[in-house]
Formats: structure tokens, sequence, C-alpha cells
């Protein structure tokens, strides 16, 4: 007796299943010209930089970040610029800057600190400013600030 | 009991019981390495019968501990063992010597019997090194003693030392790793300077030492370990002094393996104290339940049903 | 605690205590049954982002939060062979007493030593912020534990004080190993 019935995935036919992809909005960027706009974000954020304005360079970069599927290379390049400007920037300069920082800005920040952390190792890298930055930021933004980058699908 | 004593304690509390109240016996009891001892009283009460099996005799007869145990037992050997030993003693608490200290020195040789067979092959080498000596070169045999199934000790007299090697077996991976701490530790504690004339200690793990790799059958695997102990002409100049260096020699593997044993027991209670430690942690996130009793104005309990 | 080590507990400690919002939660998917979410991961929507501290790649914790129970998982840091298996044994020892640890998994997750499972259960009967410094704790004796076994290991003056007790008798304490050698040394047969 045929029995390979019985591994069919009945839930893929459940019209109440859900989906990865209902979870939360998607982009409405197309993908080319989301790592067109990490690219020219990482421009920004040397020339800020340069400056000195590592206020600044954060915001640029934590606006609009790239999310969901896809993406990779933007996530990447995205996660690089973040993690430059972690390092480049003085530990005690850290608490002044988080301050200045928009809400949406900080939470963002959480959730690159984690996703830094999930990476230990990788490109540059450090678990120590990592952590340094978690501290200040969790200081100033609070639990709702963990919280929030927990709860937000929209994975970076 | 840091150190582990040479003689068997079983064969010497037997031995002072039986001189102040002899009375008939039939004991058997083992000793380190599997040797197995029987002692009884055959014919009468007065004598008793000791036999001694060790696994690696016929090799220890090669040696000459046949002449070891006849130079030190003298008339007590006797010429047919009993059967399923290798050796056996009479001992006639008649003709013993007096009370005294005399008759301790005789009841701890007699204890000291294992020790004395193992012994043999150590005194060979001692000898050759002596011989050896006035040519100034040349190597004795390698001489191999099975001790236990899967471990061996190795004894070469050379010209200026005297070279033991012990394989030994590490029987799960804890064991190993705690006797391969251990035995760094020996060669470690070597360079401290009220030690710096104890023999020199090599330690090798899997790979076997220079002088007894053209050896056939030997076990190619990550438990084995190697120790080389070397002896120099001062570790045994006089016959105290090599008596001394054999019987601490001989008790090496047992003593490693011992405090190998001791570590794990005491890793064990260790942990055992950590863990109620934690136990109290997490107790104390526990809240109370409100467990008082509660009354009427009257003075009654109520009760839940 | 170290200074270098407290970056990384306050980060645990926060992350914890953000995670650990938990509520009864009866299961979407079988009728009548109630189970930890994180453990079954029947329905996406009860899941939560899972989240991973480190300090680097041999210390880590991961974990993964869900509607009613979450999920803590801990890498010990074990720096050579011998802290390996002392590692192995503490934790080992340790699940196999789960039974009294409420919130201790009987196994860890893949690549990870220790796992904690923490439920609403746990949270309604205990003190969050003494559950929170339960694992902190414990993660901080766990290194010193492990160190602590390591040095008894390797210095033998240390640890024949603690044999002792083993052997049935006390003698004098001192170093077995530097007694052993100097018995077969000839020193005292020198003079």
């Amino acid at each position: 007796m045929d029995i390979n019935f019985r591994k069919i995935d009945v839930d893929a036919y459940d019209e109440d299943v859900l989906l990865e992809t209902e979870l939360y909005d998607p982009d409405p960027r197309e993908p080319l010209q989301v790592v067109e706009d990490a690219k020219a974000k990482a421009a920004a954020v040397r020339t800020s930089l340069a400056k000195g304005d590592t206020v600044g360079a954060l915001v640029t970069i934590l606006d609009n970040p790239p999310y969901g599927p896809n993406i990779d290379e933007a996530k990447n390049l995205t996660l690089q610029t973040v993690v430059t400007v972690l390092n480049s920037t003085k530990s005690t300069d850290i608490p002044n800057v988080v301050k200045l920082l928009p809400v949406e800005a900080q939470d963002t920040l959480m959730k690159y600190l984690y996703k830094g952390m999930g990476l230990p190792g990788w490109g540059d890298v450090s678990g120590s400013v990592l952590l340094g930055w978690h501290e200040k930021l969790t200081e100033v933004a609070g639990t709702g600030c963990i919280v929030r980058a927990m709860t937000d699908r929209r994975l970076v | 009991m840091i150190l582990l004593e040479p003689h068997n304690y079983i064969i010497q509390t037997t031995l002072v019981d039986k001189f102040s109240k002899p009375t008939s016996l039939d004991v058997q009891f083992v000793d380190f390495d599997g040797v197995r001892f029987h002692l009884s009283t055959p014919e009468r009460k007065t004598a008793l019968l000791l036999s001694m099996h060790i696994h690696c005799w016929d090799e220890l007869v090669r040696y000459g501990a046949l002449d070891v145990i006849r130079r030190e037992y003298g008339s007590l050997v006797q010429a047919q063992p009993e059967p399923e030993y290798n050796v056996s003693l009479v001992i006639d608490l008649d003709t013993a010597p007096p009370e005294g200290e005399q008759r301790d020195s005789f009841i701890h040789s007699i204890a000291l019997m294992k020790r004395n067979a193992l012994a043999a092959p150590f005194e060979l080498a001692f000898k050759k090194q002596k011989e050896l000596e006035t040519s100034a070169s040349g190597q004795g045999d390698l001489m191999a003693i099975h001790y236990r199934n899967e471990e061996a000790i190795y004894i070469q007299a050379a010209h200026d030392r005297v070279t033991v090697i012990f394989s030994t077996v590490f029987r799960e991976e804890t064991d190993r790793i705690f006797g391969r701490v251990f035995l760094q530790e020996f060669v470690d504690a070597r360079r401290l300077p009220q030690i710096q004339n104890a023999p020199q200690v090599l330690f090798t793990n899997r790979e076997p030492p220079l002088e007894i790799r053209q050896v056939p059958g030997l076990k190619d695997s990550e438990d084995v370990g190697y120790v080389t102990f070397v002896l120099f002409p001062r570790h045994f100049a006089n016959l105290n002094v090599a008596a001394g260096t054999i019987s601490h020699i001989e008790l090496f593997r047992d003593y490693l393996h011992y405090h190998i044993k001791c570590s794990k027991a005491y890793m064990q209670s260790r942990m055992r104290h950590r863990v109620s430690e934690f136990q109290k942690v997490l107790n104390r996130a526990k809240t109370e339940a409100a467990s008082s009793e509660r009354k009427t104005v009257t003075g009654r309990t109520l009760q839940t049903r | 605690m170290s200074n270098v080590l407290r970056p990384y507990l306050a980060a645990v400690r926060s992350t914890l205590t953000a995670a650990l919002t938990l509520e009864n939660f009866s299961s979407q998917v079988v009728e009548r049954h109630n189970k930890p979410e994180v453990e079954v991961a029947g329905s996406k929507e009860v899941l939560l982002n899972p989240l991973t501290i480190s300090r680097n790649e041999n210390e880590r914790v991961l974990i993964e939060p869900s509607v009613n129970s979450i999920r803590v998982s801990i890498k010990i840091k074990q720096a050579d062979e011998i802290e390996r298996i002392l590692c192995h044994k503490f934790t080992r020892f340790l699940m196999q007493r789960a039974e009294s640890f409420i919130v201790l998994r009987r196994k860890p997750i893949k690549g990870y030593d220790i796992s904690f499972l923490i439920t609403n259960t746990h949270t309604e009967s205990m003190l969050k912020h003494k559950i929170v410094d339960f694992i902190i704790q414990f993660m901080e004796d766990v290194d010193r534990e492990i160190s602590e076994m390591k040095l008894s290991l390797q210095c033998p003056s240390s640890y024949s004080r603690r044999v002792v007790p083993y052997s049935g008798k006390s003698g004098p304490l001192e170093s077995s190993f530097l007694l052993w050698c100097s018995s077969v040394c000839v020193e005292k047969f020198n003079a």
C-alpha cells in the first residue's frame, strides 16, 4: 500500500496558515535600489566620520535600514558600516552619542548590536566594543529598547 | 596515606595475629596488579602456607626472581609450589624468631614478598650496569615485564644509567587528561632545587620512547602513555638506596592511578558542593507560599476542601 | 566580579530581564495542550527573534524568547583540554540534577554547553529578578569553579591537602609529588 500520502505536508494547504511574509510589511524598495542606498549611505558615513560627526554618521546609517530576504549584500554592507562607526568612537563619548540619537535609531542600533554579537569574529566585530555600546544604550534607552529589538520582525 | 606502602597489609596483620594466637585459617586475597595470595594451614595450626601468583612469573623467573626469593626467604621456600600458584612459603610459627624486633622484621620481610619478586629484574639491571661501567660503553638486554594485561615495565641497563619505562593504559578520556597533568607535574617538580637529585622523568603520550620503539606488539592508541625514569648510579649506589629505589619505582603505576582516582573523587565532591550552592541561589527566587493559618473571629480555623 | 566580565554579564542581565515577560499561552496547534512554545516551535507568530550576546567565539549566550517560555543557552569558556573535560563533567553533573534545578534543561542545545528553559509557570512561582540573579551568578561561578578545579589539579600542594580526607587518614599535609620524588631521590643518602 502506498503510504506516501502520510508524508504530505497538510499544513501547507491550510488556508489559515501563517506565512513568513505576513509577519511584517515588505520593504517597498527594489533589492537593487536597497544596495545602491546602502552604498550611498556608507559613503555619507565616511564623510561624516571624517568631520568627526559620529551622531550624524549613526543617524544616516541607521535610517531606513535594509531588512527582509534576498538582500544579504546590502545587509552586510550596512552592518560593516555600523561596526566601523562603533569601533571608531571613543568609549567616553558613547553615552553622549547615544543620548542624541532619535528613538528609532536607538532601536535599530540595538538590532545591529545583537546581530554583531551573533557573528563574533566576523569582519572587525569586537565583542568588548559591542558590549560597551550595549551597556550604554541600555542605560539610556531602557529595557524597552531590547524588547523592541526582540519583537521587531523586520530583521536587519 | 599520601604514599602507598610496598608491603602487603593483610599478610602483615594476619601474621602478627597468628603469632599471638595460632588458629587454622584459609584466606585468599589480592594485591596490586592482579597478584593473588593464598594463606592457609593445610597440616597444622602452626604451619602457615603462603602462596603467591603473579601474572608475569615466567618473565620474572627468567630475570632471577627465584634466586631473589631464595635469598630473602631461604629454607622457607617450598620446592613444589601449591597448584595454581607460582611460589609458596611455609612459615612455621614454632621455629620463627622470638617476639620483639626480630620477629617484626621477619613478618615485614614476608609481607614484602610481591615487592621482592618484582625486584629481581631491577637488581639484575643494576648489576649489569656495574659490569658495563668498566667498559664505559654498551647496553644490557631490554627486559620486559608484562605485569598487567596491557601494561608493561621495560628495564634496560647502560654503562652510565638504568632506564625504566612504564607503559600504562588510561581507560577513559578523563583519566588520560588527568594522568597527563600529573605526569607533567612530575617532570616540572624536578626543577625544584630540593629534589634536583631525583631521577629524571620523561613522559610521552602514544609515541613510545626510542628505547622500546623496536619492541613488537606495542599498542598504538591515544590511551597509552609512556613514562621513562632514568636512574643514575647514585640512585643505587649501595644496597639500602637501591632497595628504596626499587620499592618506590615498583609502586609507581599504582600510585599514579590511585591519585587519578582521588582527584576524580575530589572533583565530584567539589561539584556536589557547588550544586548545593546553586540550589540555594535558586531557592531564593522562590516566593513564600502564604501558609499562615487564618481564623474566624470566634477562633475557629478555616479549612479548604 | 572582574572588570572584563562586567559588561558581558550586564548585557545578559538586561536582555534576560527584557525577555522574561511571559504569560500563560495555550497551544494553538493542539487542543487542550499548553507547552513551551520555544521548544515545540509550532507557530511562528509566538516566537521572537533569538538574541546572542558574546564576548568572543568561545563565550556566548543565546536567548530565544517566545510568548510563554525562554530558552537560555550558555557556552562556557574552554581554553584547553583540561578545561574542556572539567566543563563537560561539571555541566553533565548539573544536568543530571535538572529535576531539582527546575529551570535547567536536561540537554544543552547544539553548539552550547548548558541550557535553561524558563516557562511562565516558573516566573509565576518565582521572583523574576531572582531568576535572573541565579543565571548571572551561575555564569560567574561556573567560570571560577572550572579554573579553580584546574588549579587544584595542577598544583599538587593544594590538591594533596584535599586528597587526605579521602584516604581515610589525616597525615602530614605535604605535597605528594615532592614527597614521592624526594623519597626516591638520594639527597638524604648523600650525607
